[in-house]
């Protein structure tokens, strides 16, 4: 519904692929069941979790070193600001100011993409970490004696509050009119940091973080896609995906990862025929229960969003009872949240492909958005001043960066390795919790209709956004 | 008749989950045949 980004989802003119588009989903479902069975053969005791971390002292001692904390948080305490300030004091024209392609592209898309590939990194540049910590900090120094928090984290939270973050994050992008206004963005920016307090101050900084924070663990999730991981205060390298077959998720990670890989679904199949034709019908219903249109509109958004997230939980649940159905006297819980880190490379590869075209053309913006972030014109008749702080306030954005074949290309690899290493992830997980080897096979055929499902249904999105 | 009139679009949309379909079809199929082989031999068993 936000239309802040006309080339969101894919650009226009494939028309030199060798093959119809479609077929592209049936060659990803054979590369998935040919890797499938490669794993069966050649992949017969669980490696993933038992990969060996390789520690990097010198580089620890240089990242984590104290000065370099204290830069980082307070590079993100100003982005923060800056986000914040521009949003209520510059232009309201979202493609003129600073904070909703910020916030929307480079925070949003552009962190996936650093977490994958260099570990944890939003967790040093974390506004609400670093303004708990200092305030920890002053706390403990005027007291003279350590502060621990009021209450212990429920175990039942678990990954809730962060699910319901990521949720109004997506709703406000996706269903709200005004979402992509800088003063909307602004005051989410500020409600979410309210409410990120309120917790470090209940449950503790760390531990609030690294349950709590939708945006923590989000990005923290995607980490563990990458190589890079800490143990003991020491950085260190390990086989990629490693780190995803450690995860031990919470309650409420499922549902997290439905609303991760839902959101995504939802954003595509919203440019497609078949949900332009009943949104208009949904929303003519509600307007005849009282709803003025504009309210309308936005509800069958939501109702849209809340569907799409539904759907993926849905299939997901089908393919964990189905592996259950196999035997091993395993619950359908205990199955879920076993398998449930083979949906993180799944949702990487959702909004690697869906985004990747809008953060390659609209993330160019920023240098220009950086140079002038309120986005008032030097001639603005108002009389607010626009800036060029970097000389760099008359860049276009160059579309030419990629072509639209090529970035189909890359779309299509992005979906196809996704799918590969959730498989892979969920393989080396059965041949962990399965004491027979046939068994933890045979229930991975389950698995591997999920994944071929996903997969279909993340080229069938990425199609949709031509029509 | 507009469902036919416009085939061609859905159908190319489903062309998409042609895999997925094929996929779960073959997973049912052979569950159904596992169990009429446990059922077989059950019955095999009680008869013996």
């Amino acid at each position: 519904m936000t239309e802040v980004f006309p080339v969101a989802h894919g650009i226009v003119g494939r028309s030199d692929l060798p093959i119809p588009e479609w077929l592209f989903g049936w060659a990803a479902a054979v590369v998935l069941v040919v890797s499938f069975v490669a794993l069966a053969v050649l992949w017969p005791r669980p490696k993933l979790s038992r990969a060996s971390f390789k520690p990097l002292p010198r580089l620890s001692r240089v990242l984590l070193s104290r000065p370099v904390d204290l830069l980082c948080g307070l590079i993100g305490v100003a982005l923060l600001l800056l986000t914040v300030y521009a949003g209520f004091e510059g232009s309201q024209t979202a493609t003129a100011n600073f904070t909703p392609t910020f916030v929307y592209v480079i925070f949003w898309l552009g962190l996936v993409g650093l977490s994958v590939l260099f570990g944890n990194v939003f967790k040093a540049f974390n506004p609400w970490r670093a303004c708990g910590r200092a305030v920890a900090w002053v706390a403990r120094t005027a007291a003279r004696a350590p502060m621990p928090a009021p209450l212990a984290y429920p175990e039942r939270l678990g990954h809730w509050p962060a699910a319901a973050g990521i949720f109004l994050f997506a709703a406000l992008e996706l269903t709200a009119s005004d979402g992509d206004t800088p003063q909307t963005v602004a005051i989410a920016a500020l409600v979410y940091s309210l409410i990120q307090f309120v917790g470090m101050a209940l449950y503790g900084v760390e531990e609030w973080t690294e349950r709590g924070d939708g945006f923590s663990v989000y990005f923290a999730l995607f980490a563990r896609i990458s190589p890079w991981s800490t143990r003991d205060g020491v950085i260190g390298l390990r086989v990629p995906l490693a780190n995803l077959a450690d995860f031990r998720p919470l309650a409420g990670t499922v549902p997290l990862l439905a609303v991760m890989i839902g959101s995504v679904t939802f954003d595509g199949a919203a440019e497609a025929p078949i949900w332009t034709g009943i949104a208009p019908d949904i929303s003519d219903f509600l307007q005849t229960l009282g709803l003025s249109p504009e309210k309308a509109l936005e509800i069958t958004f939501l109702i849209g969003l809340i569907a799409a997230i539904a759907i993926v939980y849905g299939f997901y649940t089908l393919g964990v009872r189905g592996a259950q159905s196999v035997g091993g006297g395993f619950t359908t819980r205990e199955l879920s949240r076993a398998f449930v880190a083979s949906l993180v490379p799944i949702a990487f590869a959702y909004v690697a492909a869906h985004y990747f075209t809008l953060l390659l053309y609209q993330g160019q913006a920023i240098l220009t958005l950086s140079d002038n972030p309120l986005g008032f014109l030097a001639s603005n008749p108002l009389g607010e001043a626009g800036t060029d702080i970097f000389g760099t306030a008359d860049r276009a954005i160059d579309y030419g960066v990629i072509g639209a074949t090529s970035a189909w290309y890359w779309m299509v690899g992005f979906v196809v390795l996704g799918h590969v290493a959730a498989l892979t992830l969920a393989h080396d997980k059965a041949l962990m919790i399965y004491s027979d080897v046939k068994l933890a096979v045979r229930s991975q055929y389950w698995m591997l209709a999920v994944m071929v499902g996903f997969t279909s249904l993340a080229l069938w999105l990425l199609s949709q956004a031509n029509q | 008749m507009i469902l036919f009139a416009h085939a061609g679009h859905w159908l190319v949309n489903l062309a998409y989950f042609v895999p997925v379909i094929g996929f779960l079809g073959w997973l049912g199929w052979t569950e159904l045949r596992s169990r009429r082989e446990k059922r077989a031999e059950r019955r095999n068993a009680a008869v013996d």
